[in-house]
């Protein structure tokens, strides 16, 4: 006898029947590729699909950073017409007020906020250069909620609000450049102290905006995607001063004015927690002042709910469709395995005659299932990471679109892992009706 | 390594094989096929022993129940000092392959083994790795039935005499106490079956228990003792005084 420990002669054996099975598989390559199709579909399925799950969530993720996930966001919204618009002139009054951002600062968990009035696409003017872009007119608190960088010089700060000199009406007349607009209207000069037309009045630019990605529109609510490259960033009070309360339109001979005093209004809280009831208790004071539905109240942090049921729904086709091409697969490998436990009856009945007990049978052919799934399966996670770096590039470059993929590190491991258990599912009946047949039986099987 | 290394014990024990009264029935649907109807027989260490009778005497049968391959309806059987009749299925298995050899009619080497790897198979089963040393012992035992040039070869390249010399190596892989052939000439020419025999006997010379089903007499003339069976009965059992191939080894000493 030997005293080789049990452990060290079972990895033995597994060896060994691996390195058998790999043989088997290489002698069949046509078969066993087609046997393990189903397998190599369900991983790559598992990896693509769990990939531009996760894509699509850390995008969502990086939008709601954008907009803030401690802020609440406060627009004014056109209410639904009624029979008055008829009338050829009619200057429709709406939206938040100055009263309005008054009343927000005494909800006990607001501690920032930020008005902002949003003159719709102006020219801007300097030189030979004209561009169109919003105006907004905000505070420097602007800058610290919305975490806006500066590529130069300064943004808006408190004392922009102030009465200035040197002036007609006592007001400062800056602005702070979005990045496209400081491209061009400045193609070939630092634009810092130049100055540029807003509605005929000279503005000095006092800063410029890196570059920011705009925002996704909220499904179903009142935002819209917004850019903000090319706006162009004023004190509020000049804004009021400069564009007026008023805003007219000229819509097919018909002239309309709107006024709206303040178009935004952005809150923010301290934390996270805070976001939703302090929402609530803005969507009250603004329902008890206002007579109209003629606001809208946005908690970008409800877009991590999308986004997180957007993953869901990933998750359920994933789990779905991986399910049903890895039983599919299972399928296919029970049939081959089938096939080849008759194929090789005799060598059944030789084994069992030179000393294999019934669990050595069933080992080797659970292995050579496994080894075969396992086989499949490393093939299918090349083919998904195929998919999760070739589909997105492919979108890019032929339909410009963005399709957001993020490789998830576990989901190769996870459908590996499937990939053995369907080997260890779908062998076992094979490898148990292998071990079962009688050695004489086996031995004179042609 | 030579055949030397297997000298026989002469032990006072009762031979080898023992088998008493053994019967084996097959029941089918209608009938019940008494293929044996009580055998007793005693095989002693050292023996090589040829099974004849008409077919379906029984005598595969007979060589199944000793090879451990099935149970017997009712009867005892030996092997050594254990009495394997009562065993389990994997008791069974554990039994062949630490004291059996078999050589089949048709060699049933395994078709993706080399002739090293397929004499290696008894080995593999007997929860132990295979190591250097194990693997050296294949290749003697490869070059003691003549195929040390064939060592990576696979049964397909090789002629029917050849792969029974594998068979042969992979019967003794495991120092068998008993070596059990079915018709191991049935499906070679004559010259052939010559060699086979003489590496048998000589086999058998060195030690070796060996129990051999043949039909024919010019094989069963290389055996020391010859028992005939019919209907499940053994018929006669004379022993061979003049074996072939023991007189041409003794001189060869
Ligand atoms: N598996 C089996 N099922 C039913 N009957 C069998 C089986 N094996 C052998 N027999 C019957 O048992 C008898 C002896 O068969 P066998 O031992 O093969 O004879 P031999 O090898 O001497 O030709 C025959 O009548 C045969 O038909
Ligand atoms: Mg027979």
């Amino acid at each position: 006898m030997n005293s080789d420990s049990p452990l060290l002669v079972l990895w033995d054996k597994c060896c060994r029947l691996m390195v058998l099975a790999l043989r088997s598989l290489w002698l069949h390559k046509l078969r066993a590729s087609l046997s393990v199709l189903g397998i190599i579909i369900g991983t790559a399925a598992v990896i693509s699909l769990m990939a531009f799950g996760e894509g699509s969530m850390h995008d969502a993720l990086e939008d709601i950073k954008r907009q803030g996930a401690t802020n609440i966001i406060v627009r004014s919204i056109k209410p639904p017409d009624d029979g008055s618009s008829q009338r050829r002139s009619f200057t429709v009054t709406y939206g938040l007020t100055y009263a309005d951002f008054e009343r927000f600062q005494m909800v006990s968990s607001v501690i920032g906020s930020v008005p902002m009035r949003i003159v719709d696409p102006q020219e801007i003017r300097r030189m030979q250069y004209m561009h169109r872009g919003r105006v907004v007119g905000t505070t420097a608190a602007y800058q610290n909620i919305n975490k806006i960088q500066l590529v130069m010089g300064r943004f808006l700060v408190d004392a922009d609000e102030e009465e200035g000199d040197g002036d007609d009406v006592g007001m400062r007349n800056v602005c702070v450049l979005g990045s496209d607009v400081a491209e061009a209207m400045f193609p070939f000069e630092s634009p810092l102290g130049q100055t540029v037309v807003l509605n005929k009045h000279l503005f000095v630019v006092v800063g410029v905006l890196a570059e920011r990605m705009p925002t996704g529109a909220v499904g179903g609510s009142s935002v819209s995607a917004e850019e903000f490259n090319n706006d162009v960033y004023i004190p509020l009070r000049t804004c009021r001063g400069r564009y007026g309360e008023r805003i007219y339109i000229r819509q097919s001979g018909a002239r309309s004015g709107e006024q709206v005093e303040l178009h935004q209004v952005t809150l923010t809280v301290t934390d996270m927690d805070q976001v939703r009831t302090t929402g609530d208790a803005v969507r009250d004071l603004l329902e008890r002042n206002h007579l109209k539905k003629d606001w809208g109240v946005t908690v970008p942090l409800d877009r991590l709910e999308a986004a997180e049921r957007q993953k869901q729904r990933f998750t359920v086709l994933l789990v779905f469709i991986a399910s049903i091409s890895l039983f599919v697969g299972g399928i296919g490998i029970m049939n081959i395995m089938l096939a080849t436990v008759t194929e090789r009856t005799r060598e059944i009945g030789i084994r069992r005659a030179l000393g294999a007990k019934r669990r050595d049978i069933t080992f080797q052919f659970l292995i050579e299932a496994i080894v075969q799934t396992s086989v499949g399966g490393l093939f299918g996670v090349l083919l998904g990471l195929g998919i999760v770096y070739g589909v997105p590039y492919a979108a890019e470059q032929f339909f410009n679109s963005h399709l957001p993929a993020k490789l998830h590190v576990l989901s190769i491991f996870l459908s590996l892992g499937v990939s053995i258990c369907v080997g260890v599912l779908f062998g076992w009946y094979p490898a148990q009706r292998a071990s079962r047949l009688d050695p004489i039986e086996a031995l004179r099987h042609e | 390594m030579s055949f030397h290394n297997y000298t026989p014990v002469l032990s006072t024990m009762p031979g080898v094989v023992r088998i008493l009264d053994l019967v084996k029935n097959y029941e089918l649907e209608a009938v019940t096929v008494r293929a044996l109807r009580g055998v007793s027989l005693t095989v002693e260490e050292g023996d090589f022993l040829a099974l004849m009778g008409p077919s379906g005497s029984g005598k595969s049968t007979l060589l199944n129940l000793l090879g451990c391959l099935d149970r017997p309806t009712s009867g005892n059987y030996y092997l050594g000092e254990e009495d394997v009749s009562e065993m389990e299925d994997d008791q069974l298995s554990e039994i062949r392959s630490r004291y059996l050899g078999f050589i089949f009619q048709s060699y049933n080497l395994l078709a993706q083994y080399t002739v090293v790897e397929n004499i290696e198979v008894p080995l593999l089963y007997q929860d132990r790795r295979l190591s250097e040393e194990t693997r050296r012992r294949c290749v003697e035992l490869a070059e003691l039935v003549g195929l040390g040039d064939r060592l990576d070869h696979r049964p397909m390249q090789l002629s029917g005499g050849q792969q029974q010399r594998v068979a042969i190596a992979r019967a003794l892989v495991n120092d068998p106490h008993l070596i059990l052939a079915d018709e191991p000439t049935g499906n070679l020419d004559s010259r052939t079956s010559d060699e086979i025999m003489q590496l048998l006997a000589k086999l058998n010379q060195a030690g070796k228990t060996i129990i051999m089903v043949t039909h024919e007499t010019d094989i069963a003339a290389w055996a020391r003792r010859v028992v005939r069976m019919r209907d499940g009965h053994i018929e006669s059992d004379e022993p061979n005084p003049h074996p072939n191939g023991h007189i041409a080894l003794v001189t060869r000493h």
